[in-house]
This record gives structure tokens, sequence and C-alpha cells, in this order.
């Protein structure tokens, strides 16, 4: 409780700073907005475009894409530090992380406000609310647990990789590069049924970069399709399982490294 | 009791060598010749409660590194350090509630926030009580005298107001131990004078345990009983500053002025010496000497020269820090 203060304050104070620089706080709003918008027309233009891509309807896909989004969003709206994580431990700032009281995941979530990732969730939680009145799901409670854990396995499937790779930050590596690599792989290839690559690319998904689990395999048993899957039924629904394992992994690399920190000016 | 215990510390720091020569650059970049620095080599030091420690030593000593293995921000590369009982690096968060720290070079304090802002959210995260965090501020802010810039952002304060914003922000929330790297860097004479009584009454009142390091022999004189030099990663002295004054100035410089018709009785006076004293410099009507004391009292000195000849004006000094630290570096050793 105390900690969730403390996280909470840190947050406002971080969107009071923001707001210090006014102008430029209502022009990260306006693009942030702008951003999204593009990125609806986006979704919009390829769900009408195609009646149904690998066999999955227009709202199937949406689901899917939808699960993604709002995993990314939830991802990237609780950690964000990590954006600029390389300037974080290249110039030393890390120290100020490492002197204060509270554990380390505490200061690296919910302590910096921007925009930008807001709209992701946001989005992406919106793309859900019309997608999935508008295709067949014999909902239950079991069914409802699942979404909201496969979101959450998604999210820390998305977070395992952005996490693994900034822990090579302490090595005085640019990491930013192989984040952006695999959130563009993440959002161009894994807003679609991975049943539509071929078995190369379909097994580098599921196996290599795991992020066929982050949207794909949850939306095969939302919508019943686990039949088109590689595996078992049973494994589809541990796919949230699957974000947690992976976490557990980067969350130790990355402590690992942390020993590595050098820090700036000896 | 000692607050703070290091042994045989040691920190490596690794870097890939540059390639010369052609394409250097691009070679540099697939080269695995790693070089190694080793900024502290096998450091020993143990502070006690309430003691002010001045840790001295040129620029790239290793004071830095020294400074961040006891906050926990390094991991020692060997050694061990114990910071009230614990590992630093291994008890981060224990460690860090109790030790207060200030970089002269980098603020701690949020960049974009007015002071108190950032005050209040340091007092959140060492989990101060609402009425403790009061008496504090108001106590700090007379103290530092912040009254006058505690709701201005931070990026407007000046550096010497900056300072003693950083200053409150370790001390608030009472650690017991307080890391101080060059908290007077940069500062006019008036605002070191501020941040060193405030220094000097925080240790006093709380009997805060201090470790201090600067480049201002100043704030050594003033602050500092006990102090350690270390140079290229090693402890060079370890000991009272008074100490090391005497070994390095033992003896009172004397320098005396007689009238125009007082030249031949100064020389006179000069030839008729007590034992113990050194004539420097002798010319018409001054003369210096070299007084040491335990041999010979400085005032018996004076008494002997006044005795025969018209003194007009008359100086005793001592060796100034700033001499001794300066031979010191420049000679890497200590004298025994």
């Amino acid at each position: 409780m105390t900690l969730f203060s403390i996280c909470w304050h840190n947050m406002l104070a971080s969107v009071r700073g923001e707001m210090q620089y006014r102008a430029s706080f209502i022009m990260s709003l306006i693009f942030g907005f702008l951003f999204q918008t593009v990125g609806f027309i986006f979704v919009a233009v390829i769900l009408t475009r195609f009646e149904a891509v690998g066999g999955w309807g227009l709202w199937e896909v949406g689901v899917l894409y939808g699960i993604r989004l709002t995993a990314h969003g939830l991802w990237v709206v609780s950690v964000n530090q990590l954006f600029r994580f390389d300037q974080i431990v290249q110039e030393g700032e890390w120290d100020r992380f490492l002197i204060r009281p509270v554990p380390i995941w505490a200061q690296l979530m919910f302590t910096q406000f921007r925009i930008p990732p807001l709209g992701d969730l946001i989005s992406g939680l919106f793309l859900l609310g019309i997608a999935l009145p508008r295709v067949s799901i014999d909902w239950n409670a079991g069914l409802v647990v699942f979404l909201a854990l496969a979101i959450i396995g998604g999210a820390l499937i998305d977070g395992a990789f952005q996490l693994g790779s900034a822990a090579f930050a302490f090595r005085f590596l640019m990491t930013l590069p192989l984040r952006i690599v695999f959130d563009d792989l993440q959002g161009r290839f894994g807003s679609y049924p991975a049943s539509i690559y071929d078995r190369p690319l379909r097994a580098f998904m599921t196996w290599i970069v795991p992020m066929a689990f982050m949207a794909w395999v949850p939306a095969t048993v939302l919508l019943g399709r686990t039949a088109e899957l590689p595996f078992p039924e049973w494994v589809a629904w541990a796919s949230p399982m699957v974000g947690f394992a992976l976490i557990s992994g980067a969350v130790w690399l990355f402590v690992s490294q942390s020993r590595h920190y050098q820090s700036a000016g000896h | 009791m000692p607050m703070i215990t290091a042994t045989d510390l040691v920190k490596d720091f690794t870097r890939t060598r540059p390639v010369e020569g052609r394409f250097s650059t691009v070679r540099t970049l697939f080269t695995r010749q790693q070089e190694t620095v080793r900024a502290v080599d096998g450091v020993t030091l143990s502070v006690d409660e309430g003691e002010i420690v001045g840790y001295l030593g040129p620029n790239g000593a290793g004071k830095s590194t020294t400074i961040k293995m006891l906050t926990g921000i390094l991991v020692p590369t060997s050694g061990t350090v114990e910071v009230a009982g614990m590992v630093p690096w291994l008890n981060r968060e224990a460690n860090a509630m109790n030790i207060g720290v200030v970089f002269g070079q980098r603020t701690q304090l949020w960049w974009a926030l007015p002071l108190e802002e950032s005050l209040r959210l340091i007092g959140r995260m060492y989990r101060m009580p609402e009425d403790g965090y009061r008496k504090q501020l108001a106590m700090l802010t007379e103290l530092l005298d912040m009254g006058p810039f505690l709701k201005t952002p931070v990026r407007q304060l000046s550096l010497g107001q900056r300072m003693r914003g950083d200053l409150a922000a370790a001390v608030i929330y009472q650690p017991p131990i307080l890391f101080l790297d060059e908290p007077t860097v940069g500062l006019d004479v008036v605002a070191k004078e501020r941040i060193r009584t405030f220094i000097e009454e925080i240790n006093a009142e709380r009997n805060t345990t201090v470790l201090l390091t600067t480049h201002d022999l100043d704030d050594v004189e003033r602050l500092c009983r006990r102090i350690i030099i270390i140079d290229q990663g090693r402890v060079l002295f370890d000991g009272e500053a008074a100490d090391l004054k005497r070994r390095y100035a033992p003896t009172r410089l004397v320098d005396v002025t007689v009238s125009g018709d007082g030249i031949d009785a100064l020389a006179q006076a000069v030839r008729d010496l007590p034992v113990g004293v050194e004539v420097t410099s002798h010319d018409g009507m001054k003369a210096s000497f070299e007084v040491a004391p335990e041999r010979v009292a400085v005032s018996e000195v004076i008494a002997a020269i006044s005795a025969q000849a018209p003194i007009v004006d008359i100086s005793v000094s001592e060796r100034e820090m700033d001499g001794i630290i300066r031979e010191i570096y420049e000679a890497r050793e200590v004298t025994r």
C-alpha cells in the first residue's frame, strides 16, 4: 500500500513535471491522438479491404489485433521508463534508482507519464470493445478470466523482450534498436493469425520469438479455432503462462546484468 | 563502533580497447580486446559513528568509485564493504534507508518540479510520517535558508541554492550516515561556508557519520579531524589531519623586519640565534627563520631577536594544508 502510494505520487509528479512545459505537453497530446487515429484508419482499411484473412473473419482478426494492442499498451503504459533506458544507464542516472529505498521494479513502473503509450492501450481496448460483440463467443466466467490473463501474459511477453534487451544496456550496448525491431515485428506480424504465414515464419513466431502467444494463440481459444494450432488445445489454454515464464527469465537477466553497471564519472 | 568498514576493496572497470590505424572505428566495433582499469586497488578503511572523515585525493584517484561502492551503486570486483552492518549492494533498499547521498556534480532532485515537491516525494519514499516530515522541513528551511526558493522549480535554482536543496534532500529523513561527494564544488565563499556550518550542525546534533570528498581543503580544515588520502586507488594516508601537518610542517616560519638603523643589530642577532632555529633568508632589514617548536619555543626566538634588534614587523606562520596536499599528490606518497 505504501509502495503503491509512492509510485502513484511519483507518477503524479511526473505529470506535473511534464505540464511545466505546457506547450510541449499539449503538442504531445495532439500528436498522441493523431498517431492513434492513423493507426485506427490503417486497421479499418485492412479489415474492410480483406473479407477474411486465412479463414478468419473481419472481426475475428479485430479481436486478435485488439488483444495484441491492449497487451502491448498495458506493458508500455506500466513500464515506459525503459524507452530511454540506454540514456539512463549511459549518463549514470541509474545511480539515482539505486540509492532509493524503493524496489527497482516499482521505480521503473508508473513513474513516468508519456502520452503515446496511453494511446496504444486506449486504442487496444477500443478495438476489443467493438470487435468482441461482433464475433460468436460462448462466454463463461472461465473465458473472461482467460482473456484477462491472456492480455496480462501478452503484456509480459512484450515486456520480457523489452526488459531482456534493456539488460544489455549495462554492458554499454545500444539496446533501443533491438527493442524497436521487436516492437516492429510484433506490430507487423503479430496482429494477424499466424496460420497465414509459411511454416518457417510461423515456427519462428511460435518457438523463437514467441509473439504468437501474445494474441494468436489466445484468440484461437476465444474463437474456438484451436484446431489450427500446431499443438494440443491444453497448451493454448496455458498460453498466459508463457508470458510469466519469459518475464522471470528477463528479470533474472536484467538483475544479473545490472551487476555490471559502471555508473558515469569515476 | 565502526559505521563504515571496507576491506581490500577493489573495483575494475573494463572497456573495449580502441583499435588504431585504418578503419579504426569499424575495427573497434569487432575487436574483442578489452582493457581493464583498476579504479580502486585494495582500499581498507573504517569510519566510526559520529566521525567526519575527509576522503581526499587528486582527480581520478578513486574517491567517487569508493563512495559508489559504499552507497550500493557499484558492486565491488573484490573485497568487502559493510555500512551499518549491511552489505550495500546486497541489501540495497535497507542500506538506502540508512544513508544520505549528495553528488555535488549531479542533482538528485526532480528537475522540473519545485524544490518542496522533490523533498515531499523523498519524504514519502523514506516512509516519513506527515508531522515528522513537516518538522524536518521547517527545521531545514531555516537552517539552510531555503524559504525564498522552496517553491521554485529546481532547474531555475542557482548552484548554491540547488546544493542546499540536495543537502536537505539527503538529510530530511535523518539517515545516520551521510556520503557527501564534493558538496561545495563550484560554490562561492559564502555558500561554501553555509554548507560547512550545516554539515557541522547536523553532525553535532544527530551524531551523523559523514564521509566527505572534496578538493577544497578549507572544508577539511573546518570539518574533518581525520582524513584519508588515496591516489591511484590506494590509501596513502589515514589519520588525524593534525598529525599530517605535524609530519609535513613541523616548523614555524618567522619573518622579521627591523628598522633602518637595526641592520647591523639584526646581523648580530642572526649569528647569536638559539639552537633549533635555521635562517632561510637574510637580507638587510629582513630575515626569515624556520623554528622547530619541539627544540625551542617560538616566543624564545622572538625574545632573543627583539633583545638585540628593533623589530618593526613580525609574522609567525605554519605551512598551509594546501601546500602539504600538493606535495603529497605530486610525490604520490606520504613520508613517514
